[in-house]
């Protein structure tokens, strides 16, 4: 599981048939000392909005939570929205804004 | 599996049904070829069944390890957990900063701003 923050949405009419009636969102993984790492697109089911950090899964857990069944599309879900973090007293909050 | 240190824990209300109740930390991986963590690392983010506390080493495993450690292979929403909390490592080559405290100045950069 990791914590990213949504960066954006993905539209598609041409897809594979498990993905309709499914929200993408493109999100950016949080990391460490300032780095930038590639973006991952999520399946979303939480409602989460652009800026707000969540939780992404992946592989199994990600089918689990979306529920469409083990044969499916996708590999990556959305699977709650960050109220805050706390890294060793560094207070990370639902959006950059909250940080501290 | 990982050799991890806890660097803190999230918090989160909106979420999927199975990770009410879970305690979710923050884990950031040693690297032996850095002294400090790879430059781009991602912390992973496991469920906690054991109670470890921030600073300490921990052993993270995924897939259905992570499920049994959680109470059984029935279907969750999260795939890592900590399976184990360290009570010691030997690693000659280990660096200095895989013993020392986390650093308290870890840094967001979860959004382009």
């Amino acid at each position: 599981m990791l914590v990213a923050t949504v960066v954006g949405q993905v539209w598609s009419t041409r897809k594979e048939r498990t993905l309709e009636g499914l929200r993408l969102l493109v999100v950016q993984p949080f990391t460490l000392r300032n780095e930038t790492a590639e973006t991952v697109v999520a399946v979303d089911t939480i409602g989460a909005g652009v800026g707000e950090r969540v939780l992404v899964v992946f592989g199994r857990a990600a089918r689990h939570a979306i529920g469409k069944g083990p044969d499916v599309g996708f590999q990556s879900a959305i699977v709650g929205v960050v109220d805050g973090m706390d890294l060793g007293g560094k207070r990370v909050g639902q959006t950059a804004e909250d940080d501290e | 599996m990982f050799l991890g240190r806890v660097i803190g824990e999230v918090w989160s209300t909106r979420k999927a049904p199975d990770l009410v109740g879970k305690r979710l930390l923050v884990v950031e991986p040693l690297d032996s070829d850095h002294d400090r963590p790879a430059s781009m690392v991602k912390p992973v983010v496991a469920a906690d069944p054991l109670g470890a506390a921030y600073g300490e080493h921990v052993v993270v495993a995924f897939g259905k390890a992570a499920r049994v450690a959680c109470g059984g292979d029935g279907d969750y929403a999260f795939e890592a957990a900590i399976v184990g909390i360290v009570d010691d490592f030997h690693v000659p080559d280990a660096p200095p900063s895989w013993r020392a405290t986390p650093p308290a100045e870890t840094h967001s950069t979860g959004g382009r701003s």
